[in-house]
């Protein structure tokens, strides 16, 4: 847009804030398992998100575990249709 | 017209009559023959100024010099008396000149909160309207059932200043996505030097009018985060794409996005603090 241009927008739209907050860093690797099972499903299935939905699930699970994410309903963030049973169907594919 | 002028002057001029009995001038009859042809209301001032000036002179020739002393002073009258109009008048003009510069100052300042207001309220040149937030929008399209076709591709960028020893790489390539699922990708930073580096992070996507549909539900961002020395981290970033991101005409070749992550030095301690007053073993982490 060129009139947008004028207001910095040629420099991109101001960054806004997560609407979470902030992810307090996992210094002490609590959840590292599940982060690592997620970025194999990445790999293994050419880095498509959908397929490791449910990985990301446990992984956010684990956060709220261990008290590095507030705790909240999945369905909340998306994960309503996402259950353990879909991985097998998943994999099966 | 003529009667009622006549009338009128038949008022005047026996007023006229009682003025110049003292004078006694043959003007009168000239004032009469003048009033008869309407036009002596000015003659009235003439024959009183001339009076004062000239005392009582009845002649003819005077009347004809009068005449013109009469324009003469009839227009030195008039400049002496437009010469207060016009000062009133630049003065006035003044006055309004001095309001309109300082309005104009006043603008400038006021511009800037009414541009505020004015691009919240229409969301013009992309200011995003934050009225709802990501659950509330996740839950709309959850409940309204919308189906996502077109998948995104999602490439990690990721940056550190000049001059800080962070080693900071996205851990995956990319992720594809398709609007409407919340998508986790993680990037890797990792403390190179020998002192604890404070940093803190921020973000663009490319493309920018992309960048409205891009919402990040928690990332690590915006926030001072320490890293002790040799430590390495996996900051993750939870996002979403809008799904109105599709029913977008402008969004119509974009099937890439960039999510780029700089990261700024804050503050480096000094490393003789850290020798005198750490006990801990610098955490190595191998992967």
């Amino acid at each position: 847009m060129s009139t947008g241009g004028a207001f910095g927008g040629n420099r991109g739209l101001r960054p806004i804030p997560p609407e979470k907050g902030i992810f307090p860093l996992d210094h002490l690797h609590q959840c590292d398992t599940e982060k690592k099972g997620y970025l194999d499903c990445l790999k293994s299935t050419g880095h498509k998100s959908e397929q490791c939905r449910h990985l990301s699930k446990t992984y956010l699970e684990c956060r709220m575990a261990k008290n590095l994410m507030a705790k909240q309903d999945m369905s909340e963030l998306g994960f309503s249709g996402v259950t353990e049973l879909d991985s097998i169907v998943e994999k099966e594919r | 017209m003529s009667w009622s002028k006549a009338c009128r002057g038949t008022r005047i001029s026996s007023y006229l009559e009682n003025l110049h009995r003292t004078s006694q001038s043959p003007r009168t009859s000239l004032c009469s023959r003048y009033y008869t042809h309407g036009a002596c209301k000015g003659n009235e001032h003439y024959l009183r100024s001339k009076r004062v000036f000239w005392g009582s002179s009845s002649s003819w020739s005077l009347n004809s010099h009068s005449a013109t002393a009469k324009s003469m002073l009839a227009s030195a009258h008039r400049q002496y008396s437009t010469h207060s109009p016009t000062e009133t008048k630049s003065q006035k003009m003044l006055y309004y000149l001095t309001a309109v510069v300082f309005g104009m100052v006043g603008l400038t300042y006021a511009a800037v909160p009414l541009y505020r207001t004015f691009c919240q309220a229409t969301g013009y040149g992309g200011t995003v309207q934050r009225k709802e937030t990501v659950e509330e929008k996740i839950a709309r399209h959850s409940e309204s059932g919308t189906v996502t076709e077109r998948e995104i591709v999602v490439q990690f960028n990721a940056d550190v200043a000049d001059g800080m020893q962070w080693k900071f790489t996205p851990t995956q390539r990319e992720v594809r996505v398709k609007p409407g699922e919340s998508a986790l990708a993680f990037y890797t930073a990792e403390n190179k030097s020998s002192a604890p580096i404070t940093g803190v992070s921020t973000y663009n996507v490319t493309p920018m009018k992309a960048g409205v549909y891009f919402n990040k539900i928690q990332c690590f961002c915006f926030e001072e985060q320490r890293l002790l020395p040799g430590e390495q981290i996996d900051m993750p970033v939870f996002f979403y794409i809008d799904p109105e991101f599709e029913t977008d005409p402008r969004m119509d070749g974009i099937n890439n996005l960039i999510l780029s992550y700089t990261f700024f030095k804050v503050s480096e301690e000094n490393t003789t603090d850290t020798v005198n007053n750490s006990s801990s073993v610098p955490v190595q982490e191998t992967k």
